[in-house]
């Protein structure tokens, strides 16, 4: 009765789990399978096609870098310390994930592309409409607080007695945070760092509005798409979405690997 | 020697202090109190790890107080170890070497090693390691640092019990063989009485004795420090009958002492009493009588307890040596 039981409640749950994961790889299945490796080879030797590509992934991965430097600081800070204002700060961090993205666009466009900020980037010698800077600042936007709060749940995990151990033995608080925390944190922040960076690649609706050119892969997608139609821009979606997903799984397998999974 | 003037700190509803106390230099010293009255906040305050500590705290001499942890010299080791998950065990151990000079450190960490049986361990994960090699590490890693005091806080609590006396015994020679002083702090009245030379007993935040082990174990000072203690049977000078200036104090007396009878016997205070109820535990029987109106808890041998054929609601006489009452 028990293991008719256990069988009952395994075949519901196994049921309505297939169904999304159907749901959500059918489109690849097709797409892959429509399109075909010939014609993926074909189109990614395309220096439009690679440019794109390239330059998606390394905009994508200098977004990551930016956000690193910056936000982990932040994530400590918002683990570790209670501050009046900090419900509020955590809001407003997530907002960008809530938002529309050519909403996003919008802003960050009337934020940086004029007045006293364009001025400042152009004395950094910094361009933002048209250019990798308001690529970047398109895909930072609205992906950051996937590493932000990836990072913020690994500092919460780490009890501070770590730390204070750390200082006993002599460590300074940068170097206890260098030497124990940082590592310690490390699996939750590369994680977080891919979720953000996967994010960042798939950027349209604000990277669109900021910048069209130069295109990078999901707008090349959206513009073959609308100029030649469907069978001249799912080559270059297959391409994107195979590269992505290979560097994806390669990088959470090591981490998985060095620091289990979890 | 360590020396704490008016320490006080408050969190949230919780107030630490004043305290003042002072450890001698190569003493071992333990802070015994029930969890939650605030040991480890106090150790924390000595390490220098806690804000808004007020008083202050001199080692040797030496004005610590506003030290931060890193400069003050002394080492930690919490009950559930905190080895750092990122290092194998011999870089657990030599962490303090990234960031001061530890003198001998070579012959050091031999001596350690061979002292606290961690030879085989260095170069395991600290994940895979059972609780008494973690804490043998966590000790290791500590001393290695050279502190002039070692903080230990409940260092037994996460250890299997059938490792726990192996562990008390290293550490009862850490003092001289590393020439450091321990303040150790724990809720367990064996390991304080095992290892302390001078003992603490703190209970809400307060320290309400302090003195030798000895002294402190079996002379308690005041009420709230003998029922912390396990003393049974606290009474007043007048139910001994006592007219002297005896007479408001109180005393304790032991229930294995207590002895039952059905006549009276003039080299003890005897008393008329009643049984009320009656535990029969594994090799003797717990008695709880009534004597003037106060329950006094008695432990009876079985082979006593069949002899005198003692039963609920049953009436004889309860006596007590002189010597057995301990005045608190």
């Amino acid at each position: 009765m028990k293991n008719l039981k256990d069988k009952q409640f395994l075949s519901v749950f196994v049921f309505l789990g297939s169904l999304i994961i159907l749901f959500l790889t059918i489109p690849l299945i097709k797409l892959f399978g429509s399109v075909g490796l010939i014609s993926m080879a074909k189109t990614i030797i395309q220096a439009e096609v690679y440019n794109s590509i390239f330059l998606t992934l390394k905009v994508a991965f200098y977004g990551v870098v930016f956000v690193l430097i910056t936000g982990i600081p932040l994530a400590y800070l918002l683990a570790k310390y209670d501050f009046f204002g900090k419900s509020l700060l955590e809001s407003l961090l997530d907002i960008p994930v809530m938002v529309p993205h050519t909403a996003a666009g919008i802003a960050l466009l009337i934020a940086y592309g004029n007045g006293y900020m364009q001025r400042f980037l152009s004395f950094l010698h910094l361009d933002f409409i048209d250019a990798t800077t308001g690529i970047m600042s398109a895909m930072m936007f609205l992906s950051a607080p996937f590493l932000i709060n990836g990072a913020k749940e690994g500092f919460r995990k780490i009890d501070e007695r770590y730390e204070n151990v750390a200082r006993t033995l002599g460590a300074g608080r940068f170097e206890a945070f260098f030497a124990v925390i940082l590592p310690m944190a490390k699996s939750d922040i590369i994680n977080g760092a891919l979720m953000m960076w996967s994010r960042a690649l798939g950027e349209f609706g604000a990277v669109v509005i900021i910048a069209y050119h130069p295109m990078v892969a999901p707008v090349l997608i959206y513009d073959r798409f609308n100029n030649y139609g469907l069978k001249f821009s799912a080559p270059v979606a297959a391409d994107m979405i195979i590269i992505s997903v290979v560097i994806f799984l390669t990088v959470r397998a090591i981490n998985n690997k060095k620091y289990g999974s979890r | 020697m360590l020396k704490i003037k008016n320490l006080f700190i408050k969190e949230g509803s919780f107030t630490l202090g004043e305290l003042s106390f002072e450890v001698a230099t190569n003493s071992y010293f333990v802070i015994l109190g029930k969890t939650g009255s605030g040991k480890t906040m106090l150790l924390e305050s000595i390490a220098g790890l806690k804000e808004g500590v007020r008083g202050e705290i001199y080692c040797d001499e030496k004005n610590m107080t506003n030290l931060s942890p890193e400069e003050r010299n002394f080492g930690f080791v919490y009950q559930d170890f905190m080895l750092f998950s990122n290092m194998s065990v011999e870089k657990n151990i030599k962490f303090s070497t990234r960031f001061k000079k530890i003198e001998k450190s070579d012959e050091l960490f031999k001596d350690l090693i061979s002292f606290l049986h961690i030879k085989e361990l260095l170069k395991r994960d600290v994940k895979h390691l059972s609780g008494g090699e973690k804490q043998r590490v966590a000790i290791a890693r500590a001393i290695y640092s050279r502190p002039k005091l070692l903080l230990l806080d409940e260092p037994l609590s996460a250890v299997d019990p059938n490792l726990r006396s192996s562990i008390m015994k290293l550490l009862k020679n850490i003092t001289k063989r590393y020439d450091t002083t321990i303040v150790h702090v724990t809720h367990n009245f064996k390991e304080a009485s095992f290892l302390a030379d001078n003992i603490a007993i703190m209970l809400d935040g307060k320290i309400l004795q302090i003195g030798k082990a000895n002294d402190v174990l079996n002379k308690p000072k005041s009420i709230d420090v003998a029922k912390f203690l396990g003393f049974k049977n606290i009474f007043k000078g007048s139910f001994f009958d006592f007219e002297d200036e005896r007479k408001d104090s109180y005393f304790s007396v032991d229930p294995n002492r207590i002895l039952f009878s059905y006549e009276k016997n003039d080299k003890y205070f005897c008393y008329k009493s009643k049984i009320e109820s009656i535990l029969d535990i594994t090799d003797h029987y717990k008695v709880f009588a009534k004597v003037k109106k106060r329950v006094v808890f008695a432990k009876v041998p079985k082979n006593m307890f069949d002899k005198l054929e003692l039963k609920e609601t049953k009436e004889c006489m309860l006596c007590i040596d002189e010597k057995d009452i301990r005045i608190i």
